[in-house]
Parts: C-alpha cells; structure tokens; sequence
C-alpha cells in the first residue's frame, strides 16, 4: 500500500505521466475532477466541522473523523476559485498523503467536493498530457486530462494539491513568520 | 519470521538489557564507596559485565567481548579479593562502562565491527585498567586473559603435562568371559586422546590359587587428556558400561572450568540435572541411573514419600559421577534461574508505541462515553441514565489505570545525577554529595523523558554557581561537604520535583542590579522575592562573575524554563541568602488528558487549560471598547478573542472574562459563555497548523464535535508582539 503510494507521489517529478487505474470522479465548481482511487480512503457526509483561526481561506478548519482530528481543505479555494458553497449534496472525501517533509508519514486531509460522481476505470489512451494553461488551476496540480463522456476530466495530483509543507507555508501570516526570524 | 529477523529482534533486547544493565552497573560503581557491605554490589557489577560480554559473543560482537573480558577480570580480582576498593579503581571502570555503553550504541547504528579510532580509545582504558591486574602479587587467577593454558599452569601446578579428565574404571568380574578385553578399551581410548597417566589397581586380585583366570579382577586410574567430551568418552565404555563401574570425572583444574560453564548457560532449563548435562560436566545416561537410583529410593521407601526423596545433586555425587563444587555451581545456577523466573513474573516489557495505542483508544473511549452520557440525559430515562452512570464511572478507572501504565518511577532519572554530581564536582574541585529521595514518585514517561535536560541545567547550575568552595563552605562555618538534594513528591494532582543545594542562596541584591542595568526592571520597582527571583529564568541573564565551561553564560535558565513549560509545568524559586537554594518543578502528571475549562465564542467552543486559569469575571458593561478593565484595582489587559479568531457574530449581551495567568502575567479574555469544567483528551493537530500561534491542541466533545485547545502563553505573547496589548513588564504592574 505505501509503495503505491509512494509511485503516485513521486509522479509529479515525471511529466504528465497519469497511470491507467480506477479514479473516483467528483464535481467542484461546475468542473469534474479526478483522484487515484488508491489514495482515497472513505468519503463522509459534509458536517460537525470546527473552524481553526489565522489559516488561509482554503483550509475550512478539522472534523472529528472516528477519534482522530483531520483537517478539512476547500479544493475551490486552494485552486483560487472562491470559497465552495456548502449545499445538500456536499461532501468530504478524505485523502491520505504521504508528508512531503522528514519522516514521510501518513497524513489524512479531507477535501470539500460539491458532490462525488462514480469510480471509474481509466485506460491509458484516454489520458492526454496537461495543457500549460488554460484549465485555470496550476499546472503542477494537474496529473493528465482523460477524455470521459465526451467532457475532459482533470486527473489530480495528489502529492501537489495537498502538499501539507505547502499548505502550512502558506499560513504562516507575515507577523508569524517575522517572529519566527527571532525565535 | 525469517532467521535475520529473529536475530535483529534479539539484538534490540541485548541492546535495550545491555543498556539497562551498564546504568546499573554505574550506579553500583558510584555507590560502590560509600556502602558498607561492598560485596553485593561488585557482585552485581560482575554480573552485569558478565552478562553483557556473555551476549555480545552471542552476537559475534568480538570488539564488545574482549574489551568487556578485561574489565571482568579486573572485577573478578575486586570480587575476590585480591584488589581492593579504591577512588582510583572507581574512576578507572566508570569510563569503561561509558565505552562499553558507546560500542553498544555504534551497533545500534548498524556498526558490528569495531571502530579504530574507538578502539584506540578502549586500548587506552584497558591500559589504565591493567595497572590494576598487574601489580598485585601474582598476576594469579585475575589474569584469565588470554590463554587457557595459564591457568592450567598457574592453579594445576607445574609444568606437569596434567591430564583434564580423571577416569576410574572397574571392569566387571565378566568382562573377559564376555569378550571384553580391558585393554583394548584402553587402547581405543588413547585414540581419543593422550594418557597422561595410568595406575593399575589390583587390589581385588585374590592369591593365586583362588583366582579365576577367566575373571577380570582389573581396576585403572587413568588420568587422560583429551579435547573430547565427556558423552564422547563414556562412550567408549558402552559394551561394558552394563556390568562394570566407570566413573569419568573432570580434574580438579577442570572443574572452575565447569563452574563457569554453568554459569554461562542461558537460564532456560531449571532443572539441575539438565544444567549438568548442559555443561557437560554429566552425561545423559549418567543422569537417567541417577534418576532411577531417586526413583528406587522412592519406591523402597514407601510411605516416606517425597519428602525423604534424596535430592538428585546428593545422588550424583555419592555415586561419583560429578564433583560436589560443580553440583553446587549448578545449584547456585538453578537458584538464579529461579529469582529471574520470579522476577519476570513482575514485570513484562511492553512496547511503549502499543501503550500509546492503548491511551489513544481509552482516550476515544473517553469520549464517546461522554457523547452516550450527554445523549442519555437528553432522555430522562432513569434505567440509562443509571447504567450510563455506572459505565462512565468504569470508563474513569479504565483511563485512570491505562495511565497509570505509563508511569515510572523517577528515581531512574535521579541516579542518572549521581554520575554527573561526581564528575562535575570533580572538575570544580569541590566535595559535593548527592542525597536522592522520593526516588520511587511516579510520573508519565514521557515527562521523565523531557525532564532530564532541565534537571540537569538545575543540578550544574547550583554546583557551580550554588554550592561555595570548600574554603568559603569553611568560612561560613558550614560543612566542607557541600550537599544537593533531589527530591520528589505527588501534590495534588502533579509532581513536584525539587533540586535544592546548601549553597550561597540567591542575591536579590545582585539580581535586582542586574535587572535594573539590563533595562529588564525599573530602577525603583518594588518586588516580591517570587518576582525577583523569577528574573533568572530571563533569557540571557546571569549575575556570576566568572564564565565557567559549566554555566554562568546565562544561557540555561530560561531554557530550563521553556522546557519546563512546554511540560505545561512552572519553577518556584525559594532561596535564602548564606542556607541555600531550592528550585521546585511543578510538573502535570500526564500530557495525555488535562484538566480543561471549555468557554464558548460565538459557535465556537474552546478549552483553557484549567490550571492557567486564576478566575472568571463577568465583563463590566461600561468596558466598550477598552482594552483593559480594572480588576480589583489592577490593570487586567484584554484580549477579545471574537476579533482575533475572526468569529464574525453578534456578541451577546453579556460577555465574560476569563482571567489567565502565564509566567506572572495576567490577562483576561473576553468570551461568550463559560461552560465549565472538562476532562480534555489531548489531540495533536496536523502539521498544517503547525505555524499558527495560539492554539495548543485540539480535543473531541461528547458532541462529537472538535474544539482547539488555547495555548495562553503563546497567545499572550502573541498579542504582545502583534499590538503591544500586554506591557512587557506586566510583573510591575501587578507589584505595584
């Protein structure tokens, strides 16, 4: 399980190089996008979710998930599309990443989805190479394009999306981070 | 589980005993002097050496062995007598234990062989140790260094080319009417061997007349020497062993030799004649005739029973088959294997990881028990509620004993100090003694864990900068000896550890001078001898006059601070000037689950900790938008936590103020509701909230529901630096 993991994070360093397997498809602002099913763990009801002060837009705060604290990310906002709007259908799919920093261990994150569509099977030949532009997100989010349906899917790369070395950079506030000049 | 697995598993335990029992072995050294009765511990250090090198050539660590070897044989000489106890000799094997300690953990880190540059330093300190072997009368017995053969020398007389096995052989009065011709047995034997020496004896051979030509009345003695064992040379005898008597006994010079082999065995067979095989020093069969002898005795006896069964070490020595010395080795062994057994019944070693796992879920269980306790209240139904009641009360003893799992006696971390209270005092050139007490107080692991470093500024700090010379100590007409005391106790709910010296005490004077000159208090505050003292735990500050390599460079104290509360902990100083110094650690006695106070802001639900609280008040409505109230005529700063969590809601009408206190400075924060005590379970937040500021942790509700935990000291300093709510010098301001 870590060893699969461990190929689909180390994707990001090959380009657009999406492998054919099962994705679990969901819809974020109108856009359908894509996941490796290997990195999705379970997928809950949107709710009981605690906000956490001085973080950026894009985390919405941490959920009580069976014990454990998991913190909650708005894809939409992470993508600068605006914050998602909390409706009926509204979704978390909890993801495990692989911590990007020391010891590489496991991390789940939830992601906020407008609504989560089907798992599907993706052959090789459906994947095309990233655009450079023009899908409105940052190209090194982007794994691949597959054709589905006659509408492109945007295949996600996870270890980039949800770089938590990221993620946690870009919170530090500039008086945060002043301080820790000094300390 | 593959061979290499199993193996790297037995050298994680050999690593983790080998460790245990150097510290051991330490402690055994440094009280080694002051004891009376010596003789148990260098028993104990010998056997922790002992033990030690007879693993680490388990594992084929020949570095370890032989340098472990030598410093056995220097405590077999100490154990024997033949050296004597001595400061010299202490401070010869304490660097020793250090090097063996240091080659163990090279091999933690995956280095099996030696290290030059290592053993250079180890052939230094066996150098030094060899002083000790060699000047003592003759090099005798304590030299079992090298080579077997000096010992045969030195304790089997002479140069005589001795044999190392003693056969008695009576053939049976048969034995030549059964074809068996005594000689060629002999002859057989020699190819197993040399025959040192043989006398015949022939005392049975009647007169001439009487005597049966066809009937062996021969007896040998043969004094053989041979690298077989001693199964091997019973079985030459096989075809005869029915009807004659063959006794095959190892000579005196063997028989430490077997000694020694007993005690090696690995403790896994318990009964005596089984150690006896084991070593060699008995053959099977010898032990099944012995067994049946038992057995017969037994059955002749009768009634008797059990009681009056004769012991089988009894039996193998009167029917000469093994030594006295080495039945007793072996029963020595058998009741050594017997303590270990009764010991480890006491303990298990657990993984520590598998204990956290189970605080973890007993922590879940916590929880949700509060979430069924909150729903069951909701029903009003007194059948629930009473069992509800009941499992709650379950689910507290649970937690309370699951975290009492975690707890270990403090006396480990103390000993630890007795090495470096004789070092350093050393290296000062002062006499200080080191009296431990409440050593058996328990507290969580992972505090012990964390409190060693700042114990050990506490313990530097007072011997070099508390306790005086002996010159000085003289003068003031106190004891040469200066003395520093470690001690430990529970009061209420936490654990207090305190580090005290009879030194100088604290100058207030001094203190306060320095304070003034570094701009840290103004030049006429009044304060209170708590506050002033609470100025060397200040960054940077120091009033010694001298730097030594020890401390003095006012770094430390405040270090000792942070760690002390990052444990969620607090310091005391009590200090009298010329009698001496007390610093006392208020210590939480888990990290686990803390007492919590949970207010409300907004939706939002946050959890104080309980002891940082001083009182909840509600807010004045004249405050507006004030930052500050008047508390009972003191300025009491405010922090409004709705804005600074950007909880964008109405305020309610009446809002409350939570009054913290962190390091001396006060604060209030102004919350919605108040809603009462809780017992928190400490969750860890990812690392994604790794760089906010204010926040210690989170916890789950009976709700279900997730609620962070404040982190008042980083809040405080937070809103400090952001808008310079707090003055810095807030401690003046609540003297004054």
């Amino acid at each position: 399980m870590t060893a699969m993991t461990k190929t689909t994070d180390q994707l990001p360093a090959k380009q657009h190089t999406a492998a054919a397997g099962q994705y679990l498809t969901f819809v974020l602002g109108g856009e359908v996008y894509a996941l490796g099913i290997l990195n999705i763990k379970e997928i809950i009801d949107y709710g009981n979710l605690t906000e956490v002060p001085m973080m950026p837009a894009f985390v919405r705060g941490v959920i009580n998930l069976r014990g454990s604290v998991v913190p909650v990310v708005d894809l939409a906002a992470r993508f600068g599309k605006g914050c998602t709007k909390i409706a009926k259908r509204t979704g978390i799919v909890i993801v495990e990443t692989i911590a990007d920093s020391e010891e590489g261990n496991q991390q789940d994150i939830g992601i906020i989805v407008d609504a989560v569509n089907e798992v599907v099977d993706i052959s090789q030949q459906e994947i095309e190479p990233p655009p450079s532009f023009g899908t409105g997100i940052r190209p090194d989010f982007i794994n691949g394009m597959a054709k589905r349906d006659g509408r492109f899917v945007i295949l996600l790369n996870v270890g980039r999306v949800l770089s938590v070395e990221e993620m946690s950079n870009l919170s530090r506030t500039p008086l945060n981070s002043e301080e820790h000049g000094d300390g | 589980m593959s061979f290499d697995e199993e193996m790297r598993e037995a050298l994680q335990t050999f690593i983790i005993e080998s460790l245990e029992l150097l510290q051991d072995m330490e402690e055994c050294l440094l009280s080694l002097e002051d004891g009376d009765d010596p003789t148990e511990r260098v028993n104990a250090i010998f056997r922790a050496a002992h033990t030690i090198k007879g693993s680490s050539g388990l594992f084929g660590l020949d570095h370890i062995v032989s340098f472990t070897h030598v410093v056995e044989s220097v405590l077999d000489a100490l154990r024997d007598g033949k050296l004597g106890i001595s400061p010299e000799l202490v401070a010869a094997l304490l660097p020793c234990c250090d090097h063996i300690a240091l080659l163990i953990r090279n091999v933690v880190d995956g280095q099996l062989d030696a290290d030059p540059a290592i053993s250079a330093a180890g052939r230094e300190l066996i150098d030094e140790l060899q002083q000790f072997l060699q000047p003592g009368s003759v090099a005798e017995k304590a030299v079992t260094v090298s080579e077997k053969q000096d010992i045969l020398e030195a304790s089997g007389g002479g140069t005589m080319d001795s044999g190392n096995w003693h056969l008695s052989l009576r053939f049976g009065p048969d034995s030549l009417r059964d074809g068996m011709d005594p000689l060629s047995f002999i002859r057989y034997l020699s190819t197993l061997g040399s025959i040192a020496q043989l006398t015949t004896i022939a005392e049975n051979m009647p007169i001439a007349d009487q005597m049966d030509p066809e009937t062996c009345y021969l007896g040998f003695e043969i004094n053989f020497k041979s690298g077989a064992g001693k199964e091997e040379i019973e079985g030459v005898f096989e075809f005869v062993r029915e009807t004659s008597t063959i006794r095959i006994l190892p000579m005196d010079s063997e028989i430490d030799e077997f000694i020694s082999l007993i005690k090696e065995l690995p403790e896994d067979e318990s009964f005596l004649g089984q150690l006896l095989v084991k070593s060699g020093a008995l053959t099977k069969r010898e032990l099944e005739d012995a067994l049946n002898l038992q057995g017969e005795g037994d059955t002749e006896d009768g009634g008797q029973a059990a009681k009056s069964k004769q012991p089988i070490g009894e039996i193998l020595v009167e029917q000469q088959v093994v030594q006295q010395p080495i039945v007793s080795a072996a029963l020595d062994k058998q009741k050594q294997i017997k303590d270990n057994k009764a010991r480890e019944n006491q303990s298990i070693r657990v993984d520590a990881e598998r204990l956290d796992i189970l605080i973890d879920l007993i922590g879940e269980l916590v929880i949700s028990s509060a979430g069924v306790n909150l729903r069951a209240l909701e029903t009003r139904e007194t059948g629930l509620l009473e069992t509800t009641g009941e499992m709650m009360r379950l689910v507290e003893e649970v937690r309370d004993s699951a975290l009492q799992l975690r707890m270990v006696p403090i006396g480990t971390t103390f000993s630890r100090f007795q090495r470096v209270v004789r070092d350093v005092s050393k290296e000062l050139g002062k006499d200080i003694e080191l009296i431990i007490s409440g050593g058996d107080t328990e507290v969580d692991k992972s505090v012990v864990e964390k409190i060693g470093d700042p114990l050990m500024h506490l313990v530097r700090n007072s011997m070099d900068h508390g306790i005086e010379t002996a010159d000085l100590r003289r003068q003031r007409s106190k004891p040469a000896r200066g003395s520093l005391r470690l001690n430990a106790y529970h009061a209420s709910g936490s654990i207090v550890i305190e580090v005290s010296d009879d030194g100088g005490g604290l100058n207030r004077d001094r203190i306060l001078e320095k304070a003034v000159e570094r701009g840290l208090v103004q030049h006429n505050a009044v304060m209170s001898d708590q506050d002033v003292y609470a100025l060397i735990f200040e960054p940077g500050f120091s009033t010694a006059q001298q730097v030594s390599n020890l401390s003095g460079r006012g770094v430390g104290m405040d270090v000792v601070k942070r760690n002390v509360t990052a444990l969620r902990g607090r310091i005391e100083v009590e200090s009298q000037i010329g009698m001496g110094t007390t610093m006392r650690i208020h210590l939480p006695l888990t990290l686990a689950i803390i007492d919590g106070f949970m207010v409300g802001v907004g939706k939002s639900t946050f959890v104080i900790p309980l002891d940082q609280i001083l009182e909840c008040v509600a807010l004045p409505e004249d405050t507006g938008d004030r930052e500050y109230v008047d508390l009972r005529g003191e300025v009491l700063p405010l922090i409004r936590l709705r804005p600074l969590f950007e909880i964008d809601c109405e305020p309610p009408r009446r809002e409350n103020i939570v009054v913290v206190e962190y390091a001396g400075n006060k604060a209030g924060f102004i919350v919605d509701q108040l809603l009462g005590e809780f017992q928190t379970v400490i969750k860890p937040l990812s690392k994604l909230f790794a760089h906010i500021k204010g926040v210690a942790g989170s916890t789950i509700l009976g709700s279900g529901k997730v609620a962070l935990i404040l982190d008042v000291p980083s809040l405080l300093e937070y809103v400090g630096s952001k808008n310079a709510l707090v003055p810095p010098s807030l401690s003046q301001h609540s003297a004054q």
